[in-house]
């Protein structure tokens, strides 16, 4: 599904290059729940921006679905998002002045996907995550746990084909994080949905199939789970 | 979509409570003046608009060109009304219309007066009704206007006169003392946007000097119109037009180079040369200078718009990064935010009708109830409006929305997004134009003031408190009772002095003319003449400098000339001027005393030469000096003697200054023109600094925090917010003062007599926007300094 060959990604201040990745090539296949792990500023976000194509690489080649999106124009990677990407991010970022159920439609509208099937969807979502009662709240009306809920059926509404989850768990008790990652297998394994999120934590990147240890911008282990 | 994003738009700015309310109230305030504003010059432009000829409708005028200076008349002579018809080819139709004076009175069968008024009426020919295609609700053109002693009424005066219009026909109303008039038509009353306020019209077979045939005698009260064939232009006639002015202008010799122009109906009412019958005409530059007031408005006011929501867009650069990577287009960001922005743009013009409708009554009044304005009067105004929101709503929303839409969703999610705060931000220039505008307009409002001040105090040679002109009747029977009138009028307690005259000193009633000075032609200007009895000069306080005034009783003939005459003349030393002989109309004069000057005409104009000598029989008022402290005990008095002296005149009187300061109308509807709109931009630009400056305070309050628990005090802290506020108020001026001056200057440049041009217009205005902008932004950033630090570092 996504194929990095010899990213690497730099800033130039003043002559100087300060590498952010460096050489990273590897291989993600349809189905596969990857964490990528590593101390802070190893790279572990940079790479979750380019593989969602929110940041390009300096250098090197990225296919995703066999299609090289390295330098892909405004309207094709929109495309991209509209159906296959999905994002959850660390701080939620529900837009603050829609309800639950006007956040989870966005995505919809967006894909232009009838008025009855958005309904249905929508509906499926609520009633699958147990947030129906919520559906008319606002954001700031919801504990973060049902936030990050939100913000998980809200990737999900357009049906993507992988969900990119920047520390999903990061601003939550661990309960509720627990809650989260449980999600995310189950997401995984029944669904298919390949899913690849960073994380701080030993134990939530346990969820996941494969790990991806980055340090200083370099690959050092690419370790597959031993599943349970 | 389309509906979601309504109802997201309507959340965000209920969200932002305040700068909604500051954005939609300077809007409002500046559409609704650019509605007035609009109203103003569509009411102007579509003065005598929707004659069925308009396009082939002319009028002759009459011009000039004398070695030293040109003039222009509206009328033309009275034997050139029966020659056009002749000499020009490509006329279908021409008929002359002329402006007289009378006493109209409905009389009951044993004569007695039922209705008695003073009318402007005129003599017209039927063919004008066919020109114009007037409406009759009785009779036609020809039925009504082609018999000697006949007259037809507007729906109006019919009604006044006669109760209704059918009673009208066939009825009598008397002109004057004896001329009988039969109503023979009833037409509809002419649009009051259009230059005829004809109301009494009396054939022109009555005019009783129809037969004359001075071809240099010119009256602005006679004017011709002409209609073209079909299919003719205005250049189509101009061959004919030259030979017609050879023949009867250049070959009979007549003086000035006269002769006749063409001029088309729609240029009347913007006319800068020739006046109308309507009195109302306005330049088109001072249209234009409206209009020019009217962007500067609504520019301000978009300024604000754009500025408050640049600067709110960091709060809404998580939202378009998130929509972004759901996979919302540039193109479906853009749209959301103009969306928004209409929101704004429309409910700010819905209260800006309802601001525009409250203000036309006051606008109304400031001319006088001249203008008849509505928000309903045309269709036009209605797109005027739709065009005014899209014209606010993309100016307004474009730039905010391109920024905003064009945030990169990785920096934009994390709120990573900078919007350049150093440097030279198009906020910083946009506020900049804002206030240099505000500025220019605070500099043009103090000095139209002061030069209006200036215009009144400056002493004009003449002492006029206290003294009233009333209407002095002039027929062969009325003037063998003048020297009684005068008599009984001193007699009355308060009246401490009479003149009979035609003017007060200073008068724009010209009546002027070439002369010979000492037998030899002068060409280099005209000499005005007035006439005034021997009383005339002790009244309003003339100076004598040389020779002698009239006494009581003089025989003789003389003239009483001023400085700037013999100046004009070439002569030092008015001694000298005396006994020197002027012929100016037929008459060898000599020159008997010279007056020190005074103004004898609005202070835009230069003081003319003059000549003063008496006239018994041509004087048409008398100048009353009062006792101040008896004025309106005297003023009854006088009403009532005249009254009894002349039982079948109307009696009108004006006090000299109050004429004297109506010469500034123009000047005085500009200045208070100014003054509103000066107001208005400035609080637009206020409110919006204000909202600026609540904003930088939000978003500095972390930094605000932070220098506090380092030990800042309040004042430093307020110091900085103001900073580079004040700067830009500053730089503002700087900018604003040579423009200001330019145009200032070229205003003051209209007046012969202006005031210095001062630095303390600039300064003051300086003064006004540094101190306001101090007052507006301490208020805000005040409170930001002394709010608790604590609480604004417990975040994050």
């Amino acid at each position: 599904m996504i194929e990095l060959k010899n990213i690497e990604k730099y800033y130039s201040s003043k002559g100087i290059k300060h590498y952010v990745l460096r050489h990273v090539t590897t291989t993600i296949k349809q189905g596969e729940f990857v964490s990528i792990m590593g101390p802070s500023g190893a790279g572990k976000s940079t790479l979750l921006n380019i593989l969602g194509m929110l940041e390009e690489p300096t250098y090197g080649t990225y296919e995703f679905l066999g299609e090289d999106v390295t330098t892909l124009k405004e309207r094709k990677r929109i495309e991209l998002y509209r159906n296959h990407i999905g994002f959850v991010f660390q701080a939620y970022h529900l837009i603050d002045e829609m309800t639950v159920y006007e956040n989870i439609e966005a995505p919809l509208l967006y894909k232009k996907v009838a008025g009855a099937e958005r309904a249905s969807r929508i509906a499926d979502l609520l009633d699958r995550f147990n947030i129906v009662a919520k559906k008319d709240l606002f954001p700031n009306q919801l504990s973060g746990g049902q936030q990050q809920l939100v913000g998980i059926a809200r990737a999900l509404a357009a049906q993507p084909s992988i969900i990119l989850a920047d520390e999903p768990t990061g601003n939550l008790q661990s309960a509720q994080a627990e809650q989260i990652m449980e999600l995310f297998k189950k997401l995984n394994v029944e669904e298919g949905i390949t899913i690849v999120q960073v994380t701080h934590s030993e134990k939530n990147a346990q969820y996941g199939s494969r790990i991806l240890n980055i340090a200083d911008g370099v690959v050092k282990d690419d370790i597959t789970v031993a599943s349970v | 979509m389309f509906k979601l994003n309504l109802k997201i738009a309507l959340r965000n700015l209920w969200k932002n409570k305040g700068y909604t309310f500051i954005n939609v109230i300077g809007l409002s305030i500046g559409m609704a003046s650019c509605i007035l504003i609009f109203l103003f010059i569509r009411y102007q432009l579509s003065f005598d608009e929707g004659f069925k000829n308009e396009n082939r409708i002319y009028r002759m005028v009459t011009d000039w060109k004398y070695d030293a200076f040109d003039d222009y008349s509206n009328g033309v002579s009275i034997p050139a009304v029966n020659v056009v018809k002749n000499e020009i080819v490509g006329l279908e139709k021409t008929a002359a219309i002329f402006r007289r004076w009378s006493i109209i009175r409905v009389r009951d069968e044993a004569g007695k007066d039922l209705i008695k008024n003073d009318e402007t009426i005129y003599y017209s020919e039927p063919d004008f009704f066919e020109i114009f295609g007037a409406k009759w609700l009785f009779g036609n053109s020809y039925e009504a206007l082609s018999q000697p002693n006949t007259a037809a009424l507007s729906e109006t005066s019919a009604k006044k006169y006669f109760g209704n219009v059918r009673n009208a026909m066939g009825k009598s109303i008397t002109m004057g003392n004896k001329t009988l008039l039969k109503v023979t038509g009833v037409f509809k009353d002419m649009p009051k946007n259009s230059s005829f306020p004809l109301n009494v019209v009396v054939s022109y077979q009555t005019f009783p000097d129809k037969a004359d045939d001075c071809w240099d005698c010119v009256s602005s009260g006679n004017e011709l119109y002409v209609l073209l064939k079909d299919g003719l232009k205005a250049e189509d006639i101009t061959a004919s037009l030259a030979q017609f002015n050879k023949n009867n202008y250049a070959d009979r010799k007549v003086a000035g180079n006269q002769r006749i122009e063409i001029e088309a109906l729609r240029a009347i009412h913007f006319s800068e040369h020739y006046d109308n019958f309507s009195y109302q005409n306005i330049g088109k530059t001072q249209l234009y200078g409206l209009a020019i007031i009217a962007l500067f408005l609504i520019v301000t006011a978009c300024i604000n718009f754009i500025n408050l929501s640049t600067a709110q867009a960091i709060n809404r650069a998580k939202e378009v990064g998130v929509r972004k990577v759901m996979g919302g287009m540039r193109k479906q960001l853009v749209m959301q935010f103009l969306s928004e922005t209409f929101i704004v743009t429309l409910v700010a013009m819905l209260i800006a009708c309802v601001l525009a409708e409250l203000c036309i009554p006051q606008f109304q009044n400031l001319f006088k109830g001249q203008l008849e304005l509505g928000l309903f009067q045309h269709p036009v105004i209605f797109i005027f409006m739709i065009l005014l929101v899209l014209f606010v709503g993309f100016l307004a929303g474009f730039y905010p929305s391109m920024i905003m839409s064009g945030f990169n969703p990785a920096l934009a999610i994390k709120n990573k997004v900078a919007l350049n705060n150093g440097g030279l931000s198009l906020r910083k220039i946009l506020v900049v134009v804002q206030f240099a505008i505000s500025i220019i307009l605070i500099i043009s409002t103090i000095v139209v003031m002061r030069q209006m001040e200036f215009v009144q105090q400056k002493p004009l040679g003449f002492n006029s408190s206290e003294v009233m002109m009333v209407a002095l009747p002039n027929d062969s029977l009325n003037r063998l009772k003048h020297e009684n009138f005068k008599q009984r009028l001193l007699s009355i307690p308060g009246v401490k002095m009479v003149s009979f005259c035609q003017n007060p000193p200073l008068s724009p009633n010209i009546n002027s003319s070439d002369f010979t000075f000492n037998g030899i032609k002068n060409k280099d200007f005209e000499v005005r003449r007035m006439q005034a009895d021997e009383d005339y000069y002790a009244l309003f306080d003339l100076k004598l400098i040389a020779g002698k005034l009239f006494a009581k009783g003089d025989k003789g003939k003389g003239y009483v000339v001023n400085e700037t005459f013999i100046k004009k003349v070439h002569i030092n030393n008015p001694q000298d001027a005396i006994g020197k002989v002027i012929n100016s109309n037929g008459e060898n004069i000599p020159i008997i005393g010279v007056i020190k000057d005074f103004n004898d005409l609005s202070l835009k104009e230069k003081i003319s030469g003059l000549t003063i000598t008496t006239g018994k029989n041509n004087y048409w008022r008398a100048a009353i000096k009062l006792d101040a402290k008896q004025v309106f005990v005297a003023d009854k008095k006088v009403e009532e003697l005249w009254n009894r002296m002349f039982p079948s005149h109307i009696y009108s009187s004006t006090f000299v200054n109050e004429d004297i300061n109506g010469q500034y109308e123009t000047e005085k509807i500009m200045g208070v023109l100014f003054k509103v709109f000066a107001g208005v931009i400035i609080f637009i630009s206020f409110i919006g600094l204000f909202g600026l400056i609540s904003f930088v305070a939000t978003q500095r309050t972390k930094e605000m925090a932070i220098r506090k628990v380092l030990g800042a005090s309040t004042f430093e802290l307020v110091k900085m917010l103001n900073g580079s506020f004040l700067m830009m108020v500053f730089i503002a001026n700087i900018i604003a003062w040579p423009i200001a001056y330019l145009f200032v200057n070229g205003w003051l440049n209209g007046f012969a007599y202006r005031m210095e041009l001062s630095v303390w217009p600039f300064i003051l205005a300086m003064c006004i926007t540094m101190i306001i902008t101090m007052l507006t932004v301490s208020i805000r950033s005040y409170k930001a300094a002394v709010t608790n630090a604590v609480d604004a570092l417990k975040y994050e």
